[in-house]
């Protein structure tokens, strides 16, 4: 476990020394927020309603908030896969007394605590000067608890892509294919709530709600009863994919050709 | 004339280069399209529930993003250095074009090709033609549209990333220069206020990308027609004229550099 920690302390200094480079990067969270509060400030506008599906302008940018600091927070371990299988560095990770999956479950961890915290902060700001006041505490709380599932089910999502460079080395357009899934089934564009009953039951019945919609919504609408029932779901769907993740390494470990390096 | 040659001569190169690579290019073309669909899926769930908003319907939005995906994908596929052009400056590998008898700018920004461009130009066509607009006059303000957007697209880059010639490495700044015009340019401007819709026409010019554009080729009115065309003429002149004045700053390292 203190090699584990090592690798998330190492990856977090590494970070710290492009404080700058960092906030430049989480500007991007301002401006999808200013483009998003000017398109549903002129939707509430437009509609002359205070709430939408139960969700008013405030919860709407709040929201968007807490997604967007959950897509640019996620780690691309998919993209540090792809590279060490393309330049041989794999090779020298293998041969490490560490378990392969946990080295980049480490680095990723390490990698997100930064970017999550600059997001969270720069988000902040934002969608406080254009809806007001963030939601409650328990709200904050719910929507902390339900990321750490969610991180998780990113990891595994991009390390499920990540392995796919053993056999095929370029995997950037899965992962577009991939962000593009949780852009709109997971909710990160438009809330569940706001789509029609036929998709909201299809997207339900699959682990990208419980990557993004699950911590966003509990953020700006916190209830107790939806909490346990959403955290329950959504830690099945992490059981299931480690799962999965494990049995595609192991697998994959046999297929792998190494460059060099 | 001679510039046309020489450009036909480089993006001949550059498909060669792809096609050693046939089924990724493939593969990189097919999953862009994907991508802009998928992506495109908010605005068909959210006009499933509002119908328009300020006059904007999701046969408008189909238009928006038909031209700012082909402006984007045009510039991508044919001028693929206008995404990079700060990390060529600031690795000192600018020497290489230094040494040949060519126009430097259009040299480098044409002497890479993103594959994924030929997926966006395919998917902002595509858009187009379904979007209902599709009619003998609007394929030539579309043609126009295009034109223009590719034009301020290379050209506010280029202006950004010359900085480097003076700041430093400025990739970061760069990045945000361009996630920010990108975006703005996917939404309607009447979204925003009068000072945002100031600043979306000149400092950042998304507007003069995608909104007005789609505005021209929706009715035909002079005044979006006449502010594209400036616009691209201004962004375009400003664009040469800061390279090269950076150009006379320029300083490379004694790095051996291998253009390929």
């Amino acid at each position: 476990m203190k090699k584990y920690l090592a690798i998330i302390t190492m990856q977090l200094i590494n970070n710290i020394a492009y404080p700058g480079d960092f906030l430049g990067r989480s500007i991007s969270i301002g401006i999808f927020l200013f483009i998003f509060a000017g398109l549903w400030g002129t939707t509430f506008r437009i509609a002359g309603t205070d709430s939408i599906n139960g969700l008013t302008f405030a919860n709407m940018m709040w929201y968007l908030m807490m997604a967007e600091t959950i897509e640019l927070g996620r780690p691309r371990t998919n993209r540090i896969i792809s590279e060490q299988v393309k330049n041989g560095e794999v090779a020298y990770i293998l041969n490490k007394p560490y378990n392969f999956l946990m080295y980049h479950f480490s680095f990723g961890v390490g990698d997100s605590l930064l970017r999550v915290a600059m997001n969270i902060g720069v988000g902040l700001l934002a969608a406080w000067l254009l809806a007001g006041p963030p939601p409650s505490l328990l709200g904050w709380g719910m929507a902390l608890v339900t990321l750490i599932g969610a991180w998780i089910l990113h990891f595994c999502m991009m390390a499920l892509i990540g392995l796919a460079a053993f056999l095929v080395e370029e995997t950037n357009s899965f992962e577009l294919i991939y962000q593009k899934f949780v852009f709109v089934l997971g909710g990160m564009l438009l809330p569940l709530d706001m789509f029609p009953e036929w998709l909201q039951g299809i997207a339900r019945a699959l682990p990208f709600p419980y990557m993004m919609y699950t911590p966003a919504r509990l953020f700006v609408k916190p209830d107790v009863e939806l909490f346990w029932q959403m955290l329950g779901v959504q830690w099945l769907w992490v059981i299931a994919l480690v799962f999965l993740l494990a049995i595609a390494y192991r697998g994959s470990e046999r297929v792998l050709t190494v460059n060099g390096g | 004339m001679k510039n046309f040659k020489f450009l036909i001569a480089l993006w001949k190169a550059n498909l060669q280069a792809a096609m050693e690579f046939r089924s990724a290019f493939l593969t990189q073309v097919i999953f862009m399209m994907v991508n802009n669909g998928a992506y495109f899926m908010f605005w068909v769930l959210y006009f499933d529930k509002f119908k328009a908003v300020q006059g904007w319907t999701l046969q408008d939005m189909m238009l928006l993003y038909g031209i700012a995906a082909t402006a984007w994908g045009t510039a991508a596929y044919f001028f693929g250095h206008f995404t990079t052009l700060a990390e060529v400056i600031t690795q000192g590998r600018l020497d290489y074009y230094l040494s040949l008898p060519k126009p430097v700018l259009l040299h480098v920004l044409a002497s890479r090709s993103i594959g994924s461009g030929m997926g966006d130009i395919i998917y902002g066509i595509g858009s187009f033609i379904i979007s209902g607009y599709l009619t003998a006059d609007g394929v030539l303000r579309f043609a126009i549209a295009v034109f223009t957007g590719v034009c301020i697209f290379i050209s506010f880059l280029t202006i950004i990333q010359s900085l480097s010639f003076w700041l430093g490495n400025t990739v970061a700044l760069s990045q945000i220069a361009l996630s920010a015009v990108l975006t703005f340019s996917l939404y309607p401007s009447a979204l925003f206020n009068a000072s945002t819709k100031f600043v979306l026409l000149t400092i950042i010019p998304a507007a003069l990308i995608g909104s007005v554009p789609a505005e021209f080729v929706r009715a035909f009115t002079w005044q979006s027609p006449l502010q594209i065309s400036a616009g691209a003429f201004v962004f375009l002149l400003l664009a040469v004229t800061i390279f090269h004045s950076g150009l006379r700053k320029y300083e490379s390292g004694s790095a051996i550099q291998v253009e390929v």
